[in-house]
Parts: structure tokens; sequence; C-alpha cells
């Protein structure tokens, strides 16, 4: 859209020039700061826009849509034809149940696999520890697009093409979430696992009851985090789905296109379906994703 | 302690394992991949470097490398401009309250997957009845082809790529910023420092680390572009819009070309593991303030 680099260079500009000497007059602080959130609002609309205008085409009827002049809103904001449709066209139904079903089983099993861990790491000691430790942390530089051919014979040869395993196995874990909980159990006073342990739990219970209950912020990160990336996710996915009920969301917004004709207005009906959720889920806990996404940084 | 030991062990073996599994051995695999050719029937046999010439003076890679380096030329000194300019805005915004909201706008691309995102900008692009020449028919500017243009599809994606990403970079300068104690900018002012001056001497050397990790995180994830390409134009139009990852993605699962792929998998460790290095060099030199 056309406002997007307009709206950065003049804000660009606000936090430039200006060149007050002394400090600025109360007055020009003022008009500062106005023109700063005028730019920040105007930044903020292009960013949504995009949203508004998936939103809007998915309430339009095909004709609607091909109008000229352009017509901004629909003729009726109550048009859900669009969205039925968009469930008989194709499975979308299953699509979605696909991808919740490799979402949550991705997360949570990444967050018992990074917990262990973390827990090993960060308050044992033992031989090849910080080997393992950088070792995975150095994972972070392989990008699975260069291992991915090796990875697709695997899953051939064991037989898992076109099966849910098949599609999550290689999210089961992430390195990110192996950092994240290290971090967070590393600060769990030691006094405490010591204590469990003296009363004689097990090295296990001590996770389950002592540990766990201390880094509820760092599980709930890595929950939200993983269930996004997961439900975002197609490159994998593509590669190993063939029939057509094993597919998964973002899959099944691109079998709405074709080359030489798209109907935009079940296109972006499906859009709005595939982004809802995750949307919905930011709303709520808007903190945590924030915090969430900003410490994934590292994953990039 | 030989409990804890063991114990500790088995805490971190299944993550091992896993990586082991999923990473190590793959991308060994990979390697080794690279000097073997893949007959019809399965059979494959050593080539040596036959490959390595085989793509490497190919026209098609190349291609696919210089589209992928304009692409990130064009999105990542944008996005990173951006983010730090709408953060630099949204620290200038009082009320706790209000920077909030107005954050959560600038970030809420974020939550759509490139596959969606990619795809709505497609429809706000339609040469026809796109909302994009729409605007443009309004100040009598005629109708572009966009995503359909030889010379408009990388920059229309890389217009997808500033959108997506530029709420995440600008959350990790507002963290930054609002982790810069107030006193030096006002200690600065006091000695008649401008909003230049201080932005210039102050605020960026203070992000500078900052800065350099959004750069470093933009160029790789730029570098592996796909989903927004696979999503609309395919590669096309006559491969113009044709990356990397995307000729991989071809080589290997369109025309099963394993070797080839391999050898395209080499290179993008290789190119990306360079981008890492350098990054933990700049970042091993403290930062002078």
């Amino acid at each position: 859209m056309a406002n997007l680099p307009e709206a950065g260079r003049v804000l660009t500009v606000s936090a430039g020039p200006a060149g007050g000497r002394r400090a600025a007059a109360p007055s020009r602080a003022a008009a500062f700061r106005w023109l700063a959130l005028l730019l920040v609002v105007c930044g903020a609309i292009s960013a949504f826009f995009p949203f508004f205008w998936m939103a809007v085409t998915s309430l339009k009827t095909a004709p609607e849509i091909q109008r000229v002049p352009l017509q901004v809103f629909p003729d009726s904001w109550t048009n859900m034809q669009n969205y039925r449709e968009v469930f008989t066209r194709h499975p979308f139904a299953r699509y979605l149940l696909n991808s919740v079903l490799i979402a949550s089983t991705a997360a949570v099993s990444s967050l018992v696999v990074s917990s262990l861990a973390g827990y090993g790491f960060a308050k044992f000691r033992f031989p090849g520890r910080d080997v393992f430790f950088f070792g995975i942390i150095g994972i972070l530089m392989v990008p699975f697009q260069s291992v991915v051919v090796p990875l697709y014979g695997w899953v051939s040869r064991l037989g898992l093409l076109d099966t849910y395993l098949g599609i999550v196995a290689p999210d089961l874990v992430s390195v990110f979430g192996i950092f994240l909980m290290r971090q967070a159990i590393e600060v769990i006073p030691n006094d405490y696992i010591d204590a469990a342990r003296i009363d004689g739990c097990s090295e296990l219970q001590i996770f389950f009851r002592v540990v766990l209950p201390s880094v509820k912020p760092a599980i709930a990160t890595l929950l939200i985090i993983k269930f996004m990336w997961n439900w975002n996710e197609l490159f994998w996915p593509l590669i190993v789905v063939n029939s057509p009920t094993m597919r998964v969301v973002t899959m099944g917004l691109i079998s709405f296109t074709n080359m030489y004709f798209i109907e935009y207005n079940l296109l972006t009906a499906a859009a709005v379906i595939s982004v809802l959720p995750i949307l919905l889920l930011f709303l709520t806990l808007q903190r945590w994703v924030v915090q969430a996404v900003v410490m994934s940084g590292l994953k990039g | 302690m030989d409990r804890q030991r063991r114990a500790g062990f088995l805490f971190v073996l299944p993550a091992v394992l896993f990586f082991s599994g999923v990473f190590l051995v793959p991308l060994v695999q990979s390697v080794v991949g690279s000097f073997y050719r893949t007959r019809p029937g399965g059979a494959s046999e050593f080539v040596g470097v036959r490959l390595y010439e085989k793509v490497l003076t190919d026209s098609t890679f190349w291609t696919s490398v210089s589209n992928t380096v304009s692409l990130l030329l064009m999105s990542v000194p944008t996005t990173v401009v951006l983010a730090l300019a709408a953060a630099l805005g949204l620290n200038r915004i009082g009320s706790l309250r209000w920077r909030n909201v107005w954050a959560a706008m600038f970030f809420l691309p974020f939550s759509a997957s490139l596959v969606a995102a990619a795809l709505i900008w497609q429809w706000i692009y339609d040469p026809v009845y796109g909302f994009l020449n729409f605007l443009l028919s309004l100040v009598g500017i005629p109708p572009q082809k966009w995503m359909q243009s030889l010379t408009q599809v990388r920059p229309s994606i890389a217009v997808v790529n500033v959108w997506v990403r530029l709420g995440f970079d600008t959350m990790i300068f507002l963290a930054a910023l609002q982790s810069i104690p107030g006193e030096y900018w006002e200690a600065a002012s006091i000695d008649g420092a401008g909003a230049w001056q201080r932005l210039r001497h102050i605020t960026l050397p203070l992000l500078n680390p900052q800065i350099i990790m959004v750069c470093i995180l933009e160029l790789i994830f730029n570098f592996k572009i796909f989903d927004q390409v696979y999503a609309t134009t395919q590669g096309g139009p006559a491969s113009a819009s044709q990356t990397v990852i995307m000729l991989l993605y071809d080589t290997a699962f369109k025309y099963f070309r394993m070797g080839d792929a391999s050898v395209m998998a080499v290179f993008v460790f290789l190119t990306l593991l360079v981008v890492t290095l350098l990054q933990w060099r700049i970042f091993r030199k403290p930062v002078e303030y």
C-alpha cells in the first residue's frame, strides 16, 4: 500500500531534525509529540489496512468485488455466504482440525522435552553437558531448508509420508524452547531443589512438583510461540503431505488459488478463518505473545 | 553424586537424540549427498564435485541467488529503518496504555501466516480490481501490473516482507529503548543537545546491539524466503521472483534431482553460517558508548 513508505519517510523525520538547540521550547516539544503521534497512527493504520481489506472482501459477493469503480464496503455486512462456501468447496474444517492437532502436539511435545532438557542443563553437572548444550544452540545455525532432503528420505523410508507423525516430526522440539527453559529454570534457588531432595523426592518428582510450577510464565511463552509457528508453517507440510485430507490450513489457503483465476471473496474468507485463532490468541494474551516473540528473536 | 549425574544426563537425552536425528545426521547426509548423483531407479553413484560444477555454473541458480539478494536488499533496510522510526515514535507516546494499543496495531501482521499475508497483498495488488490501483487511479496514475510485472514483482513481495516483519523489529527496538535510562537524554538536553544530536549520539549508539541483531535476523529471514513466493507468483513471471529456496524445493520435490538440491542446501547452509559467524564477531566487540 502506498501509505507504508510514505508514513515511514515522515516518521524518520520526526525522530530527526528540527535540530533545536537548547532544551526545545515547550510548544515545540508539544508539537513534536503530536507529530510523532500522528505518524505512529499513520503507520499503525497502514499495518492494519490489509486486515480490514481482507475482512470486507470476505463479506462481498463475486460481482461486488469486481465492481468498477471499486466499492470499499460490502452491500451487506452479514453476508456469510463466502464462509459457508469455504467449507463446502474444500474440506476446510478438516484442514483446521489437522492444523490444531499438529500445532498442539508440537507445542506440548516441545514443552515436555525442552523443560526436561532445560532442567538438566541448568541444574546438573555431568560429563559432556556443555558440549551438548552448545551443540544444540549450534543447531540454530542450520537452516531447516538445508536438511530437508535427507529428512524427507527418512520420513519416506519410515512410511510416515502423509501422516500426522510425519508432518509434526521435525517440530517436536525447538532449540528456542530449550534455551528458554534453561534460562527460566536457572534462576530457581538450588535450596528449593535440595530441600525436596532431602525430603526424599525422586528427580522426576522434583521436576514436576518444584521446577515446573515455578516456571509458568516460560511455559506459557513456549506454548504460545510454538503453536503460532506451527499453525503458520508451510514448507515441511507441503513436502510430506500428498492426500487432500491431510492438508494443513496454510496449504488449504493455497488450494483456493490457481494460476488463472482466483475467487478472492472465498480466499479472503478462508484467510480470515486461518488468521483468526492466532489473532484472538494475540489479542487476549497480548503481553505474553509480545514477550514470547521478542524472546524468540533468537530463532530467526 | 552418581545419581545426579545420571539424572542430568537422562534429562537432556531426549533433546540430544532428537536434534542428532533431525538436524545433525541429515546435515551430514546433505553434505555427503551433494557428491552423489541419483540415477533414475534409485541407485546413486559418486560423482565428486561434478554436481557443484553443474549447479554453480547454472544460470538458473544464479538468477535465483540474485533475485533473493535483490529482494533482501529492498526489504531489510526498509524494515529496519521503519521499525526504528516506529519504535522512536511509539516511545514518545506518554500514556502507557495508548502506547500499547498502537504497538499492538504494528504487531498484528506478525500473527498472520506468510501465506495469508502474501495472498491478502496479492489481492490488494490485483491489476484489475485491486485496491492499490484504485488508490493510484484517484491521483491519475494508470493501473500497474505489480506482481505480474517483471520489474515490479520483487518490490511488491518486498513490501509484504516489510509488512509482516515490521512489528517484530519494532517490538525489539521498543523494548531496548525502554531500558535506556531517561537521564541520558535529560543530561544531553541540559548540555544543549538538540533532538537530532540526541538521536545520533545517544539513542542510536545505545541501540547498536539491537540494530545489528535485527539486521542479521532480517537477513536470515529474507534469505530463506519461500512461502510468500510459493503462495503467489510461484517464482514468476519468467522467474523474476524465483528465489533460492523456491529453486531448492522445485529441484528436490518437483524434479527429484536430490543431488542438485543437496548442493543448494549446502550453499544455503554455508551462506547463513557466514552471516551468523559475522554476527558473533560483531557481538563480541563491546559496544562503545
